[in-house]
């Protein structure tokens, strides 16, 4: 037991005597795991980011298109496949669709917003109050928009905090001012809390409008909208309320649930999609770190190959001498161990700092689990990686050893 | 075989044979050689290269398995031993001293005489008392800490006689030991070697230098894988190796003598 410790010293010297060599071994190892750690960081910010954005898109939702799912519904003769305001009435009946919470008809367009001299482009939602409710966007100054503003085709607007940082300037109050948008004007009577930055887009560049002053003033559309956003009454039932949207407007358009022209998605549905595909996302990046770590460890491997023949005659000597197998097999082993565990550690360092930057817009998050991830493959590494190169050490005849110049 | 008086001679080897495939042709490095020393012999192994020297300092020090023929080292039955068992056998039994000094660069002296006490297991306190002694022996007990680019030839040779000697192993066995060695050297280390043997060592040293050979006190001398002749070294002087060594005239006087 005392050689083995013994050998650990033998290893460590071993090391020191070509630090150089050692050190740019280390590195491959080093940036093997600091890869690890910021790629899967990278990937979990990233679909965290995802997830956080579809949450605040609302956690129960339903958003009707215009379209058939299945691409084409040639056959079916369809007498009315815009969505309108009999839509929105027929969906928000408490009879034919008790699940359903809200129904807000939705027009959007992008247009420069305008405010003495300064530009500024965004989305411009034309919908009810109940949109806000839905969109989970809570108003932190003045009063949203009101069905009496959506009844009198008020030109009134609810911005986000993006739209009322360039325009105004910090100090300067937003409420009451008038921002042009296209050709006319609109008053601000409600400034937005800011939903946060998300990895898709944001939510807080946007200005909401009763949707009648948008078809009136902006997007020039008669009766019809580009979606319908659903809120149903609770999570739970929100699959309910999508069969109860989808037979109503298959009733309301004479035709079946099965040809119907539009599409209903629900935000959960959503959800697990973007969280499957991050997962995918997340896992070719830990692939590649993976790469990255094969490559170290190649490196590992190589350089206990040199070094077990730079030392072949020092192996003859301690063999000679009465080093049995097992010995010599170890002191190599813990030397490369320790060449891989040292540059696992220091990889563990160089990735916690790494991932504290923001990264391509994404802040990493650091997973949890790929700190132990790495410094066990690190470790297996240097297990993997140097026990050939140990075992031809051990397996040396000491008389060929000592012959060796 | 005169010398064979003792019970348990060191070493006791009887007909033995190693033979190397070179291609498709089988070469005899040793063509059955018997051999046997006792406690307390210095004896000197000479021949010129070629005649199967080291190989037989190879099967000696158990560094290598002769292909047939018995040997027995210290009473031990080295045929059918494993490589553990080898390493074993080399670390209790031999101390080695090598041309080449094999000392490890990288250790300085003590702890060059501490390695093999370390695979043998012995405790760190003991270790370190055992080579300072070992190197107070050999006049070192002022260059520990120095590593073997930092001492001279003779010192590394002296620091490898310690480190042979620190085990207490019932054979030193010296691979031409002043081989590398200057002969002011040299002559320090043969001292060194005639006081370990008047201590009772068993001493086995390969040497091609008869005035090395000399301190010796028998003398084997092996030609083409066999021994021409095994003498106590106050019947031979130096000038008559040259002469057995360079050919034949002596032969039939040494076949006489087997």
């Amino acid at each position: 037991m005392s050689a083995i410790f013994g050998n650990f010293f033998m290893a460590v010297r071993g090391i020191g005597s070509n630090w150089l060599r050692t050190f740019l071994t280390m590195l491959g190892v080093l940036i093997g795991v600091a890869s690890v750690i910021v790629l899967l960081a990278i990937g979990t910010g990233s679909s965290q980011s995802i997830e956080k954005s579809i949450q605040s898109l609302g956690s129960n939702t339903l958003t009707v298109f215009s379209g058939s799912r299945s691409g084409s519904s040639s056959g079916t003769q369809i007498r009315n496949s815009t969505l309108n305001i009999a839509s929105v009435t027929a969906l928000s009946s408490s009879v034919n669709d008790p699940d359903v919470k809200s129904v807000s008809p939705v027009v959007t367009t992008s247009l420069s917003a305008t405010y003495d001299g300064t530009s500024y482009t965004t989305s411009v939602i034309g919908s009810t109050s109940s949109y806000l409710t839905a969109e989970n966007y809570t108003v932190s100054a003045g009063r949203s928009i009101s069905h009496s503003d959506v009844v009198n085709h008020a030109q009134v607007i609810d911005i986000g905090s993006s739209v009322a940082s360039a325009l105004f300037a910090t100090g300067s109050d937003p409420l009451g001012k008038q921002v042009q948008l296209g050709s006319s004007d609109f008053t601000i009577v409600g400034l937005l809390a800011s939903k946060g930055s998300s990895g898709l887009s944001n939510e807080d560049a946007v200005v909401i409008a009763p949707y009648t002053a948008v078809q009136d003033q902006l997007t020039g559309e008669s009766q019809s909208f580009s979606e319908l956003l659903v809120q149903g009454k609770s999570s739970s039932t929100l699959s309910l309320a999508e069969s109860e949207v989808e037979s109503t407007l298959a009733s309301l358009n004479d035709t079946t649930v099965s040809s119907l022209p539009f599409t209903v998605i629900d935000s959960a549905s959503l959800l697990t999609a973007a969280t499957s595909s991050s997962k995918t996302f997340t896992a070719l990046l830990g692939w590649m770190a993976a790469v990255s770590l094969l490559v170290g460890a190649i490196g590992v491997m190589n350089i206990m190959l040199v070094t077990v023949t730079e030392r072949t005659r020092e192996i003859g000597i301690r063999k000679a001498i009465g080093a049995r197998k097992v010995i010599i097999l170890t002191q190599f082993l813990i030397e490369s161990m320790v060449i891989s565990f040292l540059g696992g550690i220091c990889g563990v360092f160089a990735g916690i700092l790494v991932s504290r930057f923001k990264i391509d817009g994404v802040k990493p998050v650091l997973a949890s689990y790929s700190i132990p991830l790495a410094l066990g493959v690190a470790i297996s590494v240097g297990i993997v990686a140097g026990f050939y190169p140990a075992y031809r050490a051990a397996s040396l005849r000491p008389i060929d050893a000592l012959r060796y110049e | 075989m005169s010398h064979v008086t003792s019970p348990t001679p060191i070493i006791a080897m009887k007909d033995i044979v190693k033979s190397y495939m070179m291609g498709e042709v089988e070469v005899l490095a040793t063509r059955g050689i018997s051999l046997s020393v006792q406690k307390g012999e210095f004896v000197a192994i000479m021949g010129m290269s070629g005649s199967g020297k080291s190989t037989l300092m190879n099967i000696i020090g158990c560094l290598d398995v002769p292909t047939s023929g018995h040997y027995r080292l210290d009473g031990v039955n080295i045929r059918h031993l494993d490589d553990r068992a080898l390493s074993q056998i080399r670390n209790k039994k031999i101390g080695f001293v090598f041309q080449g000094f094999n000392l490890i660069s990288r250790m300085a002296a003590i702890q060059n005489v501490e390695l093999p006490m370390a695979y043998a297991g012995v405790r760190t306190k003991e270790r370190r008392k055992r080579a300072l002694a070992a190197l107070n022996m050999v006049g070192l007990s002022d260059r520990l800490d120095h590593f073997s680019s930092e001492l001279s030839g003779g010192q590394q040779q002296r620091v490898a006689i310690a480190r042979a000697m620190c085990t207490n192993p019932a054979l030193i066995l010296a691979d031409e030991p002043t081989g590398n060695l200057d002969s002011r050297s040299s002559a320090e280390l043969m001292t060194l070697f005639s006081g370990l043997h008047d201590q009772g060592r068993t001493i086995v040293m390969i040497t091609h230098e008869p005035d090395i050979a000399e301190y010796a006190s028998r003398v084997v001398i092996l030609r083409d894988g066999a021994i021409v002749s095994d003498k106590p070294q106050s019947s031979s002087r130096a000038v008559s190796y040259e002469l057995e060594m360079s050919g034949a005239p002596l032969l039939g006087q040494v076949r006489a003598q087997d």
